[in-house]
């Protein structure tokens, strides 16, 4: 009997995080379902980079469990959570092509050539890079750069991806585009996403669920409609509601704001 | 749970390396300092107080050292600014010839001036000058001359990559040049002044094979020590000159590292507009300073070919024939093989340990990265005489296994020279992205792994550098070694001290020579490697798909714009970029040299950048016009319509002017219709070519496409029939294959929309779309492409009767990616039809015949 594979992908259980005496997170708990795209949202310094690093291993809690697939993870080795990484600037290698970038993973794993050749190409279509394959990371655009990082940790199959403010570095028009590209890709491989971003246009954007945090702690966890219809505190209505609203107002009404 | 243990033990491996780094330097570099003050006794320190000479040679010292280490920072900063303000060409050369001195013994340069000066000195033989240099004259000299290029290379470094932001706040506030000398260059400068004055005072005074040959009867502290372990066997007293000798050099460490930070800028040049006159007087300056500094290499070179010093001054090759023969004289095969030896070992393993260190301080956090940096650094204060000595103490008992081996002069001179090469690794690992080892960890590879596939890779051109720094100083090196080789092992430079002591010229000169002579050549093939690479890169960066999109709009603005002041609002709002954008361009563009900038705030393109646009530059342009134009008949009946005149001048002319503004002159035009009334363009523009497309009124224009498609690469394909008011909308560059558009509301013609950043769907008339131009460019690989789908299409049924970029648009559409070239609708005038053209041209109005064709 094949067992069910259950909503819930991963799950972090009270945790604290203290670096020496300061305290950056306290009693984080929330799951992200199979599938899913959560945002971390909030002002800097709240602590959002240091969830995702003790989520991918680098860091770990002082206190609390992580559970991936019902199993804890809190102690495991970065490389065996199965868990992808893209960082802000994407971190590529760059003294390798795309293709290097991306079979370098699974060149250091026991697979054939052939293999490695099959799934490099396939993800490489996926992300739709294929004629670039053969150039540097130097030799392309800010969104091409990003999409061979994803693909660089897609090619391991693994079972969430981890964003780090992926679009910080990037102007505001292309923005608008990966947006859209990494939402299709998200789509097509029904893959779960973690994402930090500080900006509240591209949680809303691209989220099923958005956690705002603040003050060390989350201050709501909610999909876009609720945080923008019941913000669960004065905090997440100024970061949020506050913020978005005053993007649709007219020139005119800030003008008169400023100089009424 | 078995993980966790592996994993631990990960960790604690690395840790591991740390600790037997810093046990490493602590044993070879720390220890050694220590064992000195083991072997001082009281009796000791009261003898050396009361003793005369001792105080003599301090004072003697602190005079010359004083003295010669103002001169040379005086000299060295002149020269860096000089060098660095004049507009001049191969500064490099300059900088090169400069720090020639840095390729010979110090001992050499003393050789060379003492056989330069003095009765019997060359001067006195060829001129009769009899000048007596030994002494304090003697002593500055050389020691200008020996610390020059070390101070030089300090401030001209500083001076390089002066910040140019708070000169640009300054001179927008409105500050005026002198006061910003006074405010900023000289607070600047100072930190760097002070340093390298530091640095060269430490330089002069712990040398001591230049003044051995030049100090004459003045002792200094350096020989003073020197003497106490080799004749008087003092060791004690040694001892303590040994760490007064360590005093310069404490200090001028902890003024470095105090206040390091606050030297180091950002990699940003600061280019200044030099007068012409004032180049040329910089120029002379240098030269005649390269002239002085080489004299005593030139002194020793010609005594190494003269028959007899200073008898006979003939030319003479017995001398360099005597170095390879055992019979006359002494065989130096050995010892230059014993030089190369410990040079190329010492920078193996010097160049892997400094760089293990780099990493280990830099690539990760801790305590002990931070013990491993300060350790690492502080073997830059210690002087090669005071570590040799403490080798001696502390290895003595090691006789035969490692004292008296190779292997000390090795380590001795690994951790004697590894500030330095220790500084270049770390700065360059800790330019190199932190977040590999991260990647790699999610990723399942190893540090390792990483550290060989991505950092040393990424690192090869400061590996050249260290490997260099490593190489060239063993090579000249004779402080530390001077007590620890044997007869069986001993080097070159160790040599020259030896028959210093008999006074035998010749063959001081011959080995000084060959040292100069292999470190040329040395630093020659280091030269080459490094060039070699940065071409690899350079060429990796700007061959072919080299620039970024937004690379490209920037050089290709300043090309179209010319030199001038740009503020970064305006680049931002010209190329509609991020202001942060705009900066973090110019910086990057600067910093590869693809624009010249300006004191004054201007800026220009630079040939390099020039360069760099060339892959990108539209190589010709293809015009179809073999059309009839039916429907501006009556007009059109003897005209083919590119020809008939609006206002005066033709169609055809206003896009072919434009091309030829943006010097596109290769220009193919198709022809069919009344194909020989084009003849008379070539009048105007002589540099046109025609094919004639004899099927023009058989099939669509397609066909006129399939005529030329042999020229198709790199080009424009261009209609004949459109009236072009903005010339600009040509232009000599082109980042990759386009179609002119203009945004829309609606329009009958034919249109495209924009689909991810492309142009798709192409069809007749539409909303809210891009009104096509007949106006595309095509790049390298796309013009391939372009060429299949033409014939292919053009072979197939009915495909006669496309229009020629319904294939690229539509046919064949996914196999582009074709921008949207915007431009304004009133950029071009479209003339379709009579209406359109009285519109233009009010005149044609009252045309013969028009009521006829036009149906009324």
């Amino acid at each position: 009997m094949a067992e069910e594979k259950s909503a819930e992908i991963i799950r972090c259980e009270h945790i604290n995080k203290k670096f020496k005496s300061k305290t950056v997170l306290e009693d984080i708990s929330f799951t992200v379902n199979r599938g899913e795209f959560l945002s971390l949202l909030g002002p800097s310094g709240c602590g959002k980079t240091t969830i995702l690093r003790m989520l991918i291993g680098i860091e770990k809690p002082s206190s609390g469990r992580i559970i991936k697939d019902g199993a804890d993870i809190t102690d495991t080795a970065p490389k065996d959570r199965n868990i992808g990484i893209v960082f802000q600037n994407y971190s590529l290698f760059p003294n390798m092509d795309v293709y290097h970038n991306i079979s370098y993973a699974l060149s250091s794993r026991k697979l054939s050539r052939e293999d490695i050749d099959r799934k490099v190409k396939e993800i490489v279509e996926t992300v739709g890079l294929e004629e670039h394959i053969y150039k540097k990371p130097k030799q392309l655009s800010g969104g091409q750069q990003q999409r061979v990082a994803i693909a660089r940790t897609l090619v391991l199959n693994p079972d969430i991806i981890l964003f780090d403010e992926p679009m910080s570095a990037l102007d505001a028009d292309i923005k608008v585009v990966l947006r859209a590209q990494l939402k299709e890709i998200q789509k097509k491989l029904r893959i779960t996403i973690i994402y930090v971003t500080h900006d509240q246009e591209e949680a809303f954007a691209l989220s099923d669920r958005i956690m705002v945090l603040n003050d060390l702690r989350i201050a709501q966890l909610d999909t876009p409609y609720e945080l923008y219809h019941h913000p669960a505190d004065p905090f997440v209505k100024r970061f949020i509601v506050d913020h978005l609203n005053m993007k649709v107002k007219s020139i005119e009404d800030c003008i008169k704001e400023v100089h009424p | 749970m078995k993980k966790t243990m592996l994993q631990a033990g990960r960790i604690l491996r690395h840790e591991y390396l740390r600790l037997i780094s810093v046990g490493c330097i602590l044993l070879f570099a720390v220890l050694p300092l220590l064992t000195l003050a083991f072997h001082v006794t009281g009796s000791d320190l009261q003898y050396i107080l009361k003793d005369r000479n001792f105080a003599e040679a301090i004072r003697n010292s602190l005079l010359y050292t004083t003295a010669s280490a103002v001169i040379t920072t005086v000299l060295a900063l002149v020269s860096a600014y000089l060098l660095n303000t004049a507009n001049l060409k191969r500064k490099n050369a300059f900088v090169v010839l400069l720090t020639l001195g840095m390729l010979v013994p110090t001992i050499s340069v003393g050789l060379g001036l003492r056989i330069l000066f003095g009765t019997n000195g060359f001067l006195d033989l060829l001129f009769g000058w009899e000048i007596e240099v030994r002494g304090f004259p003697g002593l500055i000299m050389g020691s200008v001359m020996t610390s020059f290029p070390a101070t030089f290379l300090i401030l001209y470094d500083a001076l390089h990559y002066e910040d140019k932001g708070p000169y640009d706040a300054a001179s927008i506030m409105g500050i005026s040049r002198i006061s910003t000398f006074f405010r900023l260059t000289v607070p600047y400068l100072r930190i760097a002044l002070i340093s390298a004055f530091f640095a060269c005072f430490t330089l002069i005074f712990s040398d001591y094979g230049m003044p051995m040959e030049i100090a004459g009867k003045v002792k200094t502290l350096p020989m003073y020590l020197y003497d106490q372990f080799m004749s008087s066997f003092q060791y004690g007293r040694g001892s303590i000159a040994g760490f007064v000798l360590l005093i310069p050099a404490v200090v001028s460490f902890v003024f470095d590292v105090v206040f390091r930070d606050q030297s180091v800028s950002e990699k940003q040049k600061r280019l200044i507009d030099a007068q012409r006159g004032f180049s040329r007087i910089a120029a002379a300056l240098i030269v005649v300073l390269c002239v002085l500094l080489f004299l005593p290499q030139l002194a020793f070179i010609s005594l190494s070919f003269t028959k007899s010093f200073p008898n006979d001054l003939s030319f003479s090759l017995e001398h360099i024939a005597n170095i390879f023969s055992n019979t006359h004289g002494v065989g130096l095969t050995a010892y230059i093989r014993n030089s190369l030896l410990l040079a190329v070992l010492t920078a193996v393993i010097g160049t892997c340990f400094a760089y293990l260190l780099g990493y280990l301080s830099v690539r990760k956090t801790g305590r002990l990265g931070k013990a491993i940096d300060l350790l690492a650094l502080s073997t830059i204060a210690i002087p090669g005489l005071v570590l040799g000595i403490g080798y001696i103490f502390l290895f003595k008992s090691t006789n035969g296994r490692f004292y008296g081996t190779v292997l000390i002069l090795i380590v001795v001179n690994v951790f004697h020279f590894l500030g330095s090469p220790y500084l270049l690794a770390k700065n360059c690992l800790n330019k190199i992205n932190s977040e590999y080892e991260v990647i790699g960890e999610t990723l399942g590879i190893s540090r390792g792994k990483i550290v060989a596939h991505v950092l040393i890779p990424s690192s090869v051109s400061t590996l050249v550098e260290m490997f260099s720094y490593f190489f060239l100083n063993s090579m000249i090196t004779i402080s530390a070694v001077a007590f620890l080789c044997t007869y069986d092992n001993q080097p070159l430079s160790i040599l020259i001290t030896t028959y210093e002591k008999n006074s035998n010229y010749e063959m001081q000169s011959v080995i000084s020579l060959i040292i100069l002579f292999l470190n040329v050549l040395a630093r020659s093939v280091f030269f080459a490697v490094t060039s070699v690479l940065d071409r690899k890169q350079s060429k990796e960066v700007e061959g072919g798909i080299g620039l970024s999109r937004y690379e490209f709009d920037f050089l290709a603005y300043l090309e179209k714009n010319g030199k001038g002041i740009y503020s970064q609002r305006k680049l931002a709002d010209d190329l509609t970029i991020t202001l942060s954008n705009a900066a973090r361009l110019l910086h990057e563009l600067a910093d590869r040299d693809f624009i010249n900038l300006f004191a004054d705030g201007s800026m220009e393109i630079s040939e390099k950048g020039l360069h760099a646009l060339e892959p990108y530059k539209v190589r010709k342009a293809i015009i179809l016009a073999a059309g009839f134009g039916q429907r501006l008949a009556p007009v059109t009946l003897d005209t083919p319509k590119p020809l008939v005149k609006v206002n005066g001048v033709r169609i055809l002319d206003t896009l072919l002017d434009a091309l030829y503004a943006k010097e596109i002159k290769n220009i193919t035009i198709v022809r069919g219709y009344r194909k020989e009334q084009f003849d008379q363009l070539l009048e105007k523009y002589p540099t046109i070519q025609f094919i004639d497309n004899p099927e023009f009124n058989l099939a669509n224009n397609i066909s006129s496409a399939v005529c030329a498609i042999d020229r198709i690469d790199r080009c424009y394909i261009c209609e004949a029939d459109l009236y072009i008011t903005n010339p600009d909308i040509i232009n000599k560059y082109e980042y990759c294959s386009n179609y002119l558009g203009a945004k829309v509301a609606e329009t009958d013609d034919w249109c495209f929309k924009k689909h991810q950043g492309y142009a798709s769907d192409y069809q007749m008339g539409g909303t809210d779309c891009y009104q096509a131009f007949g106006i595309s460019y095509w790049d390298g690989e796309d013009s391939e492409k372009l060429k299949a789908d033409l014939r292919k299409v053009y072979a197939s049924r009915g495909g006669k009767e496309n229009l020629w970029e319904q294939v690229p648009l539509k046919i064949a559409r996914k196999n582009y990616k074709l921008e949207i070239r915007k431009c304004h609708k009133s950029d071009i005038i479209e003339i379709d039809n009579f209406i359109e053209l009285i519109a233009a041209d009010p005149s044609y109005a009252s045309y013969p015949g028009y009521e006829e064709y036009s149906g009324k």
